[in-house]
């Protein structure tokens, strides 16, 4: 390391609701260098990067660029430090033009006000030039493949003379050659005196194209240097950490009768050839990274998609589920990721949100009554010790852990034999998710067939019977709960790994 | 993500302060009423005339129906523009049918066909389609009131049938017989969405249509059955406006119906992009608009400003239900 990086974070705080999400962490890039950010989901990453944004103020450190203290207050201030935020999300507007959306904000007029077309094509065409791709300036975004909407956002960063760009997941939906491609692309700015922060969980890219790392873990720096002394598992290590509590939760009941088959299930471009059995009782891990495919499997199988070819028998036989309705009535119950968006009815009050799966269950000629749906919301209240005071307040008025429990209230009281579970304790502080954790385990010994889907190694060793790791749309790798570890796992997820002989 | 126990119990309004505003922001449409009301029976004595006060039922009742059919689609995340133009079609249709046959129960089975079909297309289009609801009504709305003009001629047809008129010209007690419907097709909505699990399906769509789709809702039946129950609802309308004067006219029946109704449900308190919103709020808003008009009569605004007054109030009713 020399001693006048080109951007050093020193010392960072940051606390949401008083709760720590960095603590004293320091961060150093030099200038043209690829330094890799590492951690889990969860562990800072991004709070860290939107503070270098100019998204979110840090409560205590400092932010220095060449040496000099910046304030990032907003994020005009970080882009004209030179400071480029390539999100996971593309910011590319579609229906525009390549050269329109280059000069999205700051467009090139004359005196007349009158837009500089030709002025702007040609500074896009040079940029592009520069990134060797030779793309008409004046096609529609929207016909264009993902990498290069990607490459238009760093042409737009290359635009505004940026001097360091964080590229936050850049390759998750990129295939293969188009990564390389990428990854030629960092080096040449790379020689051009551009920094780059690359955020990413697959170390294989990692170990490719960064020149140095640093790891958060639970909003701390536990570790940084340079990537050519490391290798991969040390690297893992530090992420996962070793003082995570390996007891498990799930206890070796034994199983029942199979009750779900999957057979060769495909979707083009989602998920491939996937195999397994669930039996009652059972709890079945998913884990892997994010664009593995996981949910999208599972979304199918729970018939919110619709193009998958394959078999799937429930009870030993052939089902073909094409709607939810379809999935429930076959005995499967969804409780989806991204509570937000996908589980809860914000207008509707807690009870209403409870019953919504289930509404057979509170008629009585035809009409609902109030009365049968209080007294089953106070039996899941008492039984998943919901905290709510008055269960007729809408249900965003709960905590994330709360909302989850009425959610699971909900598809308990639809009954199902087989609960999938995706990414359940997503956005739960940690006493909720111990209850759920608990709950999950309950449930399998009641002799439910349980799925649970996690990005969260550490998870799903604690509560499934046997783990299934995917990696781009393929299960690569199949574990029994009882010998998997993190490490091991991780590699098989970044796909550092791959051995079709252990599926079984 | 972060969990401060205290957060669930915060919710109940404790300070005399924040229990006004959450009344207000409950029954901020019944407390407009009440102002409006009072204010009309200062600024004009006759406005108090029982005589008066059942008229301005009388007039609201056809837009009355219609809003509360248009309460549900709204409520669903929805809009129908061709409420009017259906409403049209129904009454030519009908009023043929009814001549034809000169059975008044063939009349009144007619024009609720008419209308529920029209409602179930429309259904189809936005649930099986994925057309958005103003397009797919948009054209509706001109396919209908095209096919009205041409079966009528342009023109309007006039019933032949003796006692046709008896519908919309008699009454129950003080009440005329379209006040009753009125009433009874608010009880009926209300009913349906608040003690069916359709009412609760439609609030759920609005509200989140993946959530409810997760959730097993078919949420296309849900859709088809919103449009179809606004076009029952139209055609029921559409009896009413064709007893009061034994005629429906082609070309200008039914036309602006939809501002009408979409201004009540609005100034009714319903969000307009779905999931929120109570039927009382609409029979209220409903109201207020029937006052509005009543009172514009009565102090004789020109004709040509009142529409300028109705904006004014949609508008400053959309303001106001900002604060939540």
């Amino acid at each position: 390391m020399t001693d006048n990086p080109f951007m050093t974070m020193k010392n960072i705080d940051k606390s949401f609701n008083g709760v720590p999400v960095l603590r004293n962490v320091s961060l150093k890039v030099e200038k043209g260098e690829i330094h890799a950010l590492l951690g889990e989901n969860g562990a800072g990453k991004s709070t860290l990067m939107n503070i270098l944004g100019g998204v979110h103020l840090p409560d205590n450190g400092s932010v220095y660029i060449d040496g000099e203290q910046v304030r990032m207050l907003n994020p005009r201030i970080s882009q004209e430090q030179g400071v480029s935020f390539i999100h996971q999300e593309l910011n590319v507007v579609a229906d525009l033009k390549v050269y329109e959306n280059m000069f999205l904000g700051s467009e090139l007029r004359n005196k007349a006000g009158f837009l500089k077309v030709e002025e702007m094509c040609r500074e896009t065409h040079d940029v592009m030039a520069t990134l060797g791709v030779d793309i008409n300036p004046k096609e529609y975004v929207r016909n264009l493949d993902t990498s290069y909407k990607q490459l238009i956002e760093i042409a737009k960063a290359l635009l505004r003379k940026s001097r360091l760009i964080i590229m936050d997941e850049p390759t998750t939906s990129l295939a293969e050659h188009e990564v390389n491609r990428l990854f030629e692309l960092m080096r040449s700015l790379k020689q051009s005196g551009v920094s780059i922060i690359y955020i990413s969980h697959k170390l294989k890219e990692i170990k490719a194209v960064c020149d140095s790392y640093t790891v958060l873990r639970d909003g701390e720096l536990v570790g940084t240097g340079s990537m050519e002394k490391e290798n991969p598992e040390t690297i893992t290590k530090l992420m996962v950490g070793k003082a995570i509590s390996q007891e498990r939760y799930v206890h070796d009941n034994p199983f029942g009768p199979v009750i779900m088959e999957v057979k060769n299930l495909t979707s083009e471009g989602l998920f491939n050839d996937i195999n397994f059995t669930l039996k009652k009782g059972e709890i079945l891990g998913f884990t892997g990274l994010a664009g593995d495919g996981r949910t999208e499997l599972f979304e199918s199988l729970f018939g919110y998609r619709k193009k998958y070819s394959g078999e799937v028998r429930i009870n030993g036989e052939l089902v073909k589920i094409d709607h939810p309705r379809k999935a429930l009535k076959a005995g499967v119950g969804f409780v989806p990721k991204n509570r937000k968006e996908n589980a809860i009815i914000k207008d509707l009050s807690v009870i209403h949100n409870m019953s919504l799966s289930s509404m057979g269950n509170f008629e009585s000629s035809g009409f609902l009554r109030d009365n049968l749906e209080k007294e089953r919301f106070q039996y899941y209240k008492d039984a998943l010790n919901i905290k709510v005071h008055d269960p007729q307040i809408t249900i965003d008025k709960l905590s994330g852990g709360n909302q989850q429990k009425v959610v699971i209230a909900k598809w308990l009281e639809a009954n199902t034999e087989i609960l999938i579970f995706d990414n359940p304790t997503q956005g739960i502080d940690v006493g909720a998710k111990q209850e759920i954790y608990q709950e999950i385990v309950t449930l399998s010994e009641q002799g439910k067939a349980v799925i649970v889907l996690s990005s969260e190694a550490p998870e799903i060793i604690k509560i499934c019977h046997s783990i299934n790791v995917m990696y781009q749309g393929e299960i690569t790798a199949r574990f029994d709960g009882k010998s998997a570890n993190e490490e091991e796992i991780m590699q098989y997820a970044t796909g550092s790994k791959r051995e079709a002989e252990k599926i079984g | 993500m972060a969990n401060i126990d205290a957060k669930e119990y915060s919710t109940k309004p404790s300070t005399t302060k924040s229990r006004l505003s959450w009344l207000w922001s409950e029954y901020s449409v019944i407390i407009a009423f009440i102002v409006i009301f009072i204010a009309s029976a200062i600024l004009n004595p006759r406005f108090m005339d029982l005589n008066n006060q059942l008229n301005i039922l009388m007039q609201v009742s056809i837009i009355g129906i219609i809003a509360m059919g248009m309460t549900v689609v709204m409520l669903s995340g929805g809009i129908d523009l061709s409420v009017g133009s259906v409403l049209a079609l129904a009454g030519v249709i009908s009023v043929l049918a009814l001549n034809a046959s000169g059975s008044i129960l063939v009349g009144i089975f007619t024009a609720l066909l008419v209308g529920s079909f029209a409602g179930f297309l429309n259904g189809l289009m936005v649930a099986k389609g994925r057309i958005a609801s103003f397009i797919a009504t948009l054209g509706m709305m001109a396919g209908a009131r095209s096919i009205a003009l041409y079966i009528a001629d342009g023109g309007s047809v006039s019933g032949e049938v003796a006692g046709f008129t008896a519908i919309s010209n008699s009454d129950l007690w003080i009440f005329d017989v379209p006040v009753i419907i009125f009433l009874a097709m608010t009880a009926a909505v209300f009913v349906i969405m608040h003690k069916t699990r359709f009412g609760r399906y439609v609030y759920a769509l609005g509200s989140n249509e993946k959530a409810a789709l997760l959730s097993a809702i078919r949420v296309d039946r849900i859709k088809i059955g919103v449009y179809t129950l606004i076009g029952s609802l139209v055609g029921i309308a559409a009896v009413i406006e064709t007893s009061r004067l034994n005629s429906i006219s082609s070309s200008s029946s039914g036309a602006q119906y939809e501002l009408d109704a979409i201004a009540a449900v609005i100034i009714g308190g319903t969000r307009m992009t779905g999931g929120r919103g109570k039927i009382i709020g609409t029979l209220f808003g409903v109201l207020i608009l029937g006052i509005l008009n009543n009172m514009m009569n009565l102090m004789n605004v020109s004709p040509y400003l009142q529409g300028f007054v109705k904006g004014l109030i949609i508008i400053i009713a959309v303001v106001f239900q900002k604060r939540e």
